[in-house]
């Protein structure tokens, strides 16, 4: 073992120099590179073919029965003049802003709370990620409910009570994307309150005993502890939710289907719409494609600029 | 024993994937189906057919099953593969594209001209002519199964026609005469005043307003007000001043009037289900919404009113008809699609000229507690189905009265938009959502918007 070693670099690198293919098939080189073999394949052909096959499709006129045509950039010329396109932009980025700014900062409190408690904490955090474990459908089908737009709904009776409403909700331009939000946070909130309270079980407890010793209250030891320690997992969770709400699909699918006059018509939406209702197979590919470069690009962005603040 | 080396894991794993690699390559399908071949009416053949009832409906799945038996009893060179496979419009076009549809099922004829359109439905003519089926057919249903050089693709069925269902219940406590549904649109507006007047916390009068069903609706009311969407050759997005006119109505029945609740997003399913639960007045839909209503949700059959659509202008303008038709695999090959018409003929089509073979259909399902004799336009000649009607009447337990207005009407019966139907649906969506949610929407742009998407979609659709 020593021997190895203490073996000089210069004799390693002749050693390497001398790279004999039957030594290194004998030496299970070639069963290496066999048992490999089936693993990529089938990784490329479930993982990566699709995508490509998705690229190509982008530039076809196909329903997949007939045989496909080029037709060059027209399904991008197409998807680029749709005048929904715009809408469905504004709405999709309108979606992710609420989100970020209602929605993002409620499992952190969450989090923060439960962190707090010394009783019953599992008990909390088994409330909070309850939301998680309902399907979305059957949720979705429980807030319609909750939404119904009549004065005897039941988040209008509720309202009542204090003098508020009736609230149309769903039913009207205005409030549509704004209940839908509300929804995806209470939804959203339970299974990324838990990542937070693991990582925060990851700061160490001196730091707070410090803090508590010079005097610093509750606030101040979020402030000036907890947020900056949790600093790296926000950066994370942020670039997850905002690729996550650009991606918003089945939420305003199942409440509104992208009404009403398209306030929630969302990009993930109209591709659908583009695939499964117009059998638009190459117009779905390529909104998909242009809506992929797009949060690719947005990742990278989202990397150098976040990778400055954690260094500052 | 021999101790197993690292050597011998990474031989056995690497032999092992080279046989799986020669598995895969021997197990891929080199491409068997093909739309070649010349017909021969004697050779053997396999056909997979969809619309078997589910295990939930024994009686159903029980007629079904027997009708199968006495099919390849008849034809011993066909072997029919039953499938549950129905016809779902979210995926509908993915199962198309994948294949994984059976040789025949039946798919909303809303479909029709863009299938043909897009080489998805295969020219029947040839099988059709070869089993003299054409003539039977109602012509009227053929047109939308038809391309410009007059090919059949698909045998139309279960066709209707939009109507009006009401709420007797409601009408009577409205004090209403549940035996008159309104015969125009100035009655609708009316009557959903009186409505609202005498009975509380229901919605008098509800439109459908998504997942298509908006534009399926405001196309109904363009065509009773004597408009049109697209002209007759699908080339031209038509919207006018019928169209306007009847935007114009909701938003005056929404907004002057508030007879038309608070809740704008129904989708049909969702409109129905809230017409059993009896909070609806009246509401634009074909008779099959007794089947849904009586069977599905338990209403009350007495409660069910429907009447001809109401009419605009100066009346009797027509109503925009629907069905199903027959999806034939357009990868099949000729012996296939053959035996595929000849099951259809069979199943379909049989009963309205062979009496036993209606008894036993209006017998199995009356046993299952289905509607016998729904009133609906039929997939035969007008004579053919008188005389099926006079085979049935024992068993008819639909009560025909509640449809007597519908059943009277003699409207003409207007084809859908030919060009891209479902996208136009989808686009005309919004404007009706628009005219029941915002109070200032600008009408007459709004369909001249509407006018322009659906010119996009139709060029679209000739690319």
């Amino acid at each position: 073992m020593t021997k190895t070693l203490d073996a000089p670099p210069a004799a390693t690198a002749r050693r390497r120099k001398r790279f004999n293919l039957t030594r290194w098939a004998q030496g299970g080189g070639l069963h290496a590179v066999l048992f490999a073999v089936p693993v990529v394949l089938v990784y490329v052909y479930f993982s990566w073919g699709p995508v490509i096959q998705g690229l190509i499709l982008s530039f076809q006129k196909t329903n997949l029965v007939q045989p496909a045509e080029w037709v060059g950039w027209s399904n991008f010329t197409y998807v680029l003049a749709d005048p929904g396109l715009v809408q469905a932009s504004l709405n999709t980025g309108y979606f992710a802003l609420l989100a970020l700014v209602f929605g993002f900062p409620v499992p952190i409190i969450l989090a923060v709370l439960i962190n707090e408690l010394r009783k019953y904490d599992t008990l909390y955090n088994a409330l909070a990620y309850l939301p998680a474990i309902v399907p979305p459908v059957a949720a979705i089908l429980l807030w319609k409910f909750f939404y119904d737009p009549d004065a005897a709904g039941m988040f209008n009776t509720a309202l009542g009570w204090i003098g508020l409403g009736p609230f149309p909700w769903l039913n009207a331009e205005n409030s549509a994307m704004s209940s839908i939000v509300l929804y995806a946070t209470w939804a959203g909130a339970g299974s990324t309150a838990i990542i937070y309270i693991a990582a925060l079980a990851t700061v160490r407890t001196e730091l707070y005993e410090a803090a508590e010793i010079d005097g610093a209250g509750i606030w101040r030891r979020i402030w000036h502890i907890t947020l900056p320690q949790l600093r790296n997992v926000i950066f994370v969770m942020m670039l997850l939710q905002i690729i996550g709400t650009f991606q918003i699909f089945t939420e305003p699918y199942l409440f509104t289907g992208g009404g009403p006059n398209n306030a929630t018509q969302t990009i993930l939406l109209k591709i659908y719409n583009y695939a499964f209702v117009n059998g638009d197979f190459g117009a779905a590919t390529a909104l998909s494609v242009l809506l992929a470069a797009f949060l690719g690009l947005l990742s990278v962005a989202y990397y150098f600029v976040t990778k400055r603040w954690s260094t500052t | 024993m021999t101790k197993l080396t690292r050597r011998h894991v990474l031989a056995a794993g690497s032999s092992g994937a080279v046989v799986a690699l020669a598995g895969t390559a021997a197990c891929s399908d080199p491409g068997a189906d093909s739309a070649s071949g010349d017909l021969d009416p004697s050779a053997d053949v396999t056909i997979s057919v969809g619309d078997q009832p589910t295990e939930d409906k024994p009686e159903e799945l029980a007629a079904f099953n027997k009708r199968i038996e006495e099919f390849e009893a008849e034809n011993a060179n066909i072997t029919l593969e039953p499938s549950t496979e129905v016809w779902e419009a979210q995926t509908f076009q993915a199962k198309l594209a994948g294949g994984t549809l059976p040789t025949v099922m039946g798919v909303s004829l809303t479909y029709s001209y863009e299938l043909i359109d897009n080489g998805q439905l295969p020219n029947m003519t040839p099988y059709l002519e070869e089993l003299d089926l054409v003539k039977d057919l109602n012509p009227l249903a053929l047109d939308n199964a038809k391309d410009e050089n007059g090919d059949i693709y698909t045998i139309p069925t279960g066709l209707f026609s939009v109507g009006i269902a009401y709420n007797r219940r409601i009408f009577e406590q409205a004090g209403l005469d549940p035996d008159t549904p309104p015969a125009t649109w100035d009655e609708v507006r009316s009557f959903a005043q009186t409505i609202k007047a005498n009975v509380p916390d229901v919605t008098p009068y509800a439109q459908m307003t998504t997942n298509n069903t908006g534009g399926w609706m405001l196309t109904t009311m363009t065509y009773s007000n004597g408009g049109r969407v697209q002209n007759d050759a699908g080339t031209e997005a038509v919207m006018g001043e019928e169209t306007i006119a009847a935007l114009q109505l909701l938003h005056d029945m929404r907004w002057t009037d508030d007879t038309m609740g608070r809740e704008f997003l129904f989708d049909q399913e969702a409109v129905r289900q809230a017409f059993a639960g009896g909070t609806i007045g009246m509401v634009l839909q074909a008779p099959d919404v007794y089947i849904t209503l009586i069977r599905d949700y338990g209403f009350d059959p007495a409660d069910v009113g429907v009447g001809a659509l109401p009419q605009g202008g100066a009346g009797n303008n027509g109503t925009l008809t629907g069905g199903t038709l027959k999806l034939f695999d357009a990868k099949a090959t000729p012996n296939q699609l053959l035996a595929a018409a000849k099951w259809i003929k069979f199943y379909e089509l049989e009963k309205y000229y062979d009496e036993a073979a209606a008894l036993a259909d209006a017998e199995s399902n009356a046993a299952d507690g289905n509607p016998v004799g729904l009133p609906g336009l039929p997939p035969v000649s007008q004579e053919v189905y008188d005389q099926y009607l006079t085979w049935i009447e024992p068993h008819i337990n639909v009560p025909l009265e509640q449809f007597a207005s519908y059943t009277s009407s003699t409207l003409e019966l207007i084809a859908e938009p030919p060009a891209g139907t479902q996208q136009t649906y989808a686009a005309l969506d919004p404007v009706v959502q628009q005219i029941l949610t915002d109070e200032g929407a600008d009408i007459a742009q709004a369909v001249a918007d509407a006018n322009e998407t659906v010119q996009g979609i139709i060029e679209q659709a000739a690319r």
